[in-house]
């Protein structure tokens, strides 16, 4: 073993959560890996699926990054890692599927073939069954077939992994992957799932028939089926319900999708209006922020810099807020930037290209303010807010400002967008706060190096609310007319419900329509920060019940 | 089928108790979110047509904002012709199942009923449920006949009561209508304003659906006034004339201190939430809801009493708190007596001052001053006057239903709407045309907010002379005020042109 793995291995293995940490960051400097020491250091990485993580918030994160690093090595360790999977506890045999996940379509044909060679040993299946669940790449329909072998198995635990494995699938990989036939023969198998003597097995039918529902994955007549089949499991049409509390609860679950299934079908007008909202291109930009371009002709065609769209992924989804980072009135898309971070930013992140999104509506609230200054602008974006200051940049720079643009992030891999800014500015400075990039700190460093450097009149930041509060605070005083765009928690977006509700200048306004971009001197930042944290629970629980 | 009172005389008519709409019992329903009213059987509602004395001049129909001929339809329900009734009802209203749930009967039709003067009054509002659900359930057809297309094209902005019925109107006189509805889903407020065990939303489905199976094209997530503005529907995208039913959307505050705290909604927000994105359901709809133990929520409108019953569904313990008494609140009769059943608390001339946090910015009591009510002044209105003395209660969720202005989307983007200072669209109160040319307007947006059952009459008045504009019969010296402290369209307006 190479010295430099020996100590991080060490470290990993010391049970203790300050060395882990410390030996996470390290490894995330390391290159040039050779094979031999990949595998040392999975080996070592792996120690920590197999610790106690109850209660420990902290230490539970620290092991979820093990595995995205081990993700990381790519491929040449794939093999050694489904050797350990299949032979895994239940806790860590998640860790190494969780792994396998990530690394995405190169390791489906090894998956598929372990599913062969271990084709005898059902506790192997199982595993392979929970990896094959975490794929989120297209190629990962190619196990289908071995799912639905594994469904036909005797064994009850082997059979609800093989439908645990299945209902993954339908919610994470586009239907058009998967072709008719194949659906029609998914369907089949789920559905006789639901009369197995195992309650394990039948919930695990109801669960998967419910996402396959949620994911357009069958037809009106299937899921007319499903329906009438939860509503016997609930004794909803006779009194001969499943009497395993289980399945009637994951039933009563998964009805309410059929239910909405079937009215979205039927509801599709296609008149002159029609938008259809499907994403004709995703990025990632950094981990967990990705680029969408969007098809909406009728709002590309309207919308001004500085004013916003909700979107709802889903039919049942909540309506989200977001800022623009651009548009084609000509080609008729807008560019969003979406961030994973609570449950319906997840979902529209899990959307691809060639999926739509359920609704789209704007243009919401009032435009970017933008005049000819004496002195030069500095537009700031911090974190997914860089995206929301590019059209107000472009339409400063048109009228002939001089105008800066400044992004900021943690580190160097969350920078994004700089490229897209620069084509609108000056000039652009990057900030880290590691200093892994550009200018070590904050945006307002850059902003105290351009104010020191020449007059500046105006300037415009988008991102965290401490981010906007510090710019605040560093231009006040100074004759900068200072702009910020209030992310405040939002349902409708047209002024109706007053959930959005900021105190600017002393006086009560809505976010939605009076804003988004306020005077950043007048704005009670400590308010705002407070109401955004009014659901901070139901998030969580929101969350979870997604993952479920 | 037979004539149910055949033979009998007005005096015996007259004499027959009223039969009193069956309900689920309190304590049960509070668990629920079922509808709250039962409905008439059948044979209920032959027994409770023949009260009617069918009066050959009839108080109730000119008291109906709609002017549905309401004998007519009680004989046909008498005579067992239930098809016959439905068809009565929609020759004048289009939406009979919401009307018959949410009209305020006590102050329309029923309020004038001769029988009322000894007896109660006929159940018109039940009959007129009753007929609804029986021709729903029934599946009678519903579509009217249409005249061939006239090729004129009506855009309609907003779903809600107004808009529907607007729609309606003109589509069954030929023309090609479009409706463009900001939200993801059609009714407007019925949907996410009024409740669910108030208002089932298979009722509401079911005329949306009797609309589109009528040709009547539906938009959503289309903010009129932004996508596209008035001028662009008018000149850009070849519509003859538009209709607006946007509603009375920009929810008033009290504008005292801490009325931003978390846990502080309009009821606006705290019914969206519920109603159209299903927050009742979460997680499995994932729009939360930050609902606490003790609510306390301030008006005593029939919004107030919709928050007030929702939050008793959601465990809570409820109280409204009004700056007026019982007498004054705005309710209906019905609202306040099916609150009280459920028991909700009344804080009566209680008038909310400040609101007081926890460190976490979440709202943890109010305040309030007692109040008393002046002397009648010469409008006879007792206004509530302050008395110095001051209580705090407990409270970790607060509602304000204290009203709507108008939202200002669609008059900011549209100059030559006129508009008076509340921002309320002015009209010509004859033609509901507005101050700019093709453009007329209806319901909560010339009011300034009402019902129901008023939007839909100001929006069938409407699409009447919209059609008359549409065919060039459009011959009026129209009046649209230009003060701007002229008031909107008022409640009493058409009712009282109809007395006199």
């Amino acid at each position: 073993m190479t010295n430099r793995i020996h100590s991080i291995a060490a470290k990993i293995s010391s049970q203790n959560t300050e060395q882990l940490k410390a030996a996470l960051a390290e490894v995330a400097k390391l290159s040039d890996l050779s094979s031999e020491e990949k595998r040392e250091l999975a080996a070592a990485l792996s120690t920590s699926f197999y610790r106690d993580h109850a209660g420990d918030e902290e230490l539970a994160q620290l092991i979820d990054r093990s595995e995205s690093i081990l993700a990381a090595q790519g491929a040449e360790i794939a093999e050694w890692m489904i050797e350990q999977l299949v032979e895994a506890d239940a806790e860590s045999a998640e860790h190494f599927a969780g792994a396998l996940g990530q690394m995405g379509a190169p390791v489906v044909d090894l998956l598929h073939s372990w599913f062969d060679t271990s084709r005898n040993d059902d506790y192997a299946q199982i595993n392979l069954l929970l990896a094959a669940g975490q794929f989120t790449d297209p190629a990962i329909a190619r196990v289908l077939p071995e799912a639905l072998r594994c469904a036909g198995s005797t064994n009850k635990q082997v059979k609800s992994a093989a439908f645990y494995c299945i209902g993954r699938v339908f919610a994470r990989i586009p239907p058009a992957t998967v072709g008719d036939a194949d659906r029609s023969m998914l369907f089949d198998t789920l559905f006789a799932g639901l009369s197995d003597p195992s309650p394990l097995v039948r919930r695990h039918a109801v669960r998967a028939i419910g996402k396959g529902v949620r994911n357009n994955y069958f037809t009106p007549e299937q899921v007319e089926k499903s329906h009438n089949a939860f509503r016997t499991i609930l004794g909803m049409d006779h009194f001969d319900w499943d009497n395993a509390y289980i399945v009637r609860s994951e039933a009563e679950y998964q009805l309410h999708f059929c239910q909405h299934g079937l009215a979205e079908r039927q509801a599709m007008p296609k008149g002159k209006y029609y938008q259809d909202f499907s994403i004709l291109e995703k990025r990632e930009l950094c981990p967990n922020t990705y680029y969408f371009k969007v098809n909406a002709p009728l709002l590309a065609k309207k919308i001004q810099a500085g004013q916003f769209i909700i979107i709802r992924p889903n039919y049942d989804s909540e309506r989200m807020p977001l800022s623009i980072a651009g548009w084609d009135r000509e080609k008729g898309y807008l560019e969003i930037v979406i961030m994973a971070a609570g449950r319906t930013s997840t979902e529209a992140t899990q959307k691809n290209v060639g999926d739509r999104f359920q609704d789209v509506v704007g243009p919401l609230g009032q435009r970017s303010h933008v005049a000819k200054y004496e002195g030069a602008c500095v537009v700031l974006g911090g974190g997914y807010g860089t995206g929301a200051v590019i059209p107000t940049a472009r339409d400063l720079r048109a009228l002939g400002n001089k105008v800066y643009g400044v992004v900021g992030a943690r580190t160097k891999d969350l920078l994004i967008l700089v490229d897209e800014l620069k084509a609108v500015c000056d000039e652009v400075f990057v900030t880290t706060n590691d200093g892994s990039a550009g200018i070590e700190g904050f945006v307002t460093h850059a902003l105290e190096q351009i104010m020191a450097r020449e007059k500046v009149s105006m300037a415009l930041a988008v991102g965290p609310v401490p981010m906007m509060m510090a710019v605040a605070k560093m231009t006040e005083g100074k004759g900068v007319e200072t702009w910020v765009s209030l992310n405040a928690i939002m349902v409708d977006g047209t002024g109706m419900c007053g959930a959005c509700r900021v105190t600017v200048g002393g006086k009560t306004r809505f976010a939605c329509y009076h804003g988004p971009d306020f005077n950043a001197h007048q704005v009670d930042f400590n308010e705002l920060i407070k109401r955004q944290r009014m659901f901070v629970e139901q998030e969580k629980i929101a969350f979870e019940a997604m993952q479920r | 089928m037979a004539e149910a009172g055949k033979g009998l005389s007005a005096k015996e008519r007259m004499q027959k108790p009223r039969n009193q709409m069956p309900l689920h019992e309190a304590g049960l329903r509070i668990l629920s979110w079922e509808e709250v009213p039962i409905g008439y059987s059948m044979e209920q509602a032959q027994d409770e047509a023949i009260r009617c004395i069918q009066c050959k001049k009839p108080e109730c129909v000119p008291a109906c904002p709609v002017g549905i001929n309401i004998p007519a339809f009680i004989k046909l329900v008498e005579q067992g012709d239930v098809a016959g009734a439905a068809k009565k009802i929609r020759e004048t209203n289009f939406l009979p199942a919401a009307c018959g749930r949410v009209c305020p009967q006590d102050k329309q039709c029923e309020a004038v009923c001769v029988v009322g003067k000894k007896n109660d009054p006929v159940g018109i509002g039940n009959l007129e449920r009753f007929v609804a659900d029986y021709e729903r359930e029934h599946n009678l057809n519903r579509i009217p006949d249409m005249p061939p297309s006239t090729g004129k094209r009506v855009a309609v902005i907003g779903s809600g009561p107004a808009g529907m019925t607007c729609a309606y109107e003109l589509r069954s006189r030929g023309h090609e209508v479009t409706v463009f509805e900001a939200f993801h889903r059609g009714g407007g407020v019925m949907v996410y304003g009024i409740p669910r065990f108030r208002l089932p939303l298979e009722v509401i489905d079911e005329d949306l659906k009797l609309l589109e199976d009528m040709g009547v094209e539906f938009v959503y997530n289309m903010i009129i006034g932004k996508i596209l503005t008035i001028d662009d529907l008018l000149e850009k995208e070849g519509f003859d004339a538009v209709f607006i039913g946007t509603g009375a959307g920009l929810p008033k505050m009290l504008g005292v201190p801490g009325e931003n705290l978390n846990g502080i909604y309009s009821a606006n927000e705290y019914l969206t939430r519920i109603y159209l994105m299903h927050a009742n359901e979460f997680p499995q709809y994932p729009t939360p809801l930050y609902q606490g133990k003790k609510m306390a929520v301030i008006g005593a409108g029939n919004t107030a009493m919709d928050v007030l019953r929702t939050g008793k569904r959601l465990g809570a313990e409820v109280t409204c708190y009004y700056r007026r008494s019982h007498e004054e609140a705005p309710a209906r009769t019905e609202e306040l007596e099916h609150a009280e059943q459920e028991f909700v608390n009344f804080k009566w001339l209680s008038n909310p001052v400040e609101f007081l946090g926890d460190e976490r910015h979440f709202v943890k009591a109010i305040k309030c001053e007692v109040m008393k009510l002046s002397e009648p002044d010469e409008s006879g209105r007792r206004k509530p006057l302050p008395t110095g003395e001051y209580f705090i209660d407990e409270v970790d969720t607060v509602v304000f239903s204290l009203g709507c202005d108008v939202n200002p989307i669609i008059p900011s983007m549209t100059p030559e709407l006129r508009t008076n200072k509340w921002g309320v669209v002015m009209v010509d109160t004859t033609t509901y045309h507005t101050s700019k040319k093709g453009v007329f307007a209806g319901g909560d947006v010339v009011t300034g907010g009402s019902t129901v059952i008023l939007a839909m009459g100001q929006a069938k008045e409407a699409a009447r002379h919209v059609h008359e504009y549409l065919m060039g019969q459009f011959n009026y010296e129209l009046n649209v005020p230009t003060d701007p402290n002229a008031p909107g369209v008022q409640w009493e307006g058409r009712f009282a042109k109809a007395k006199r």
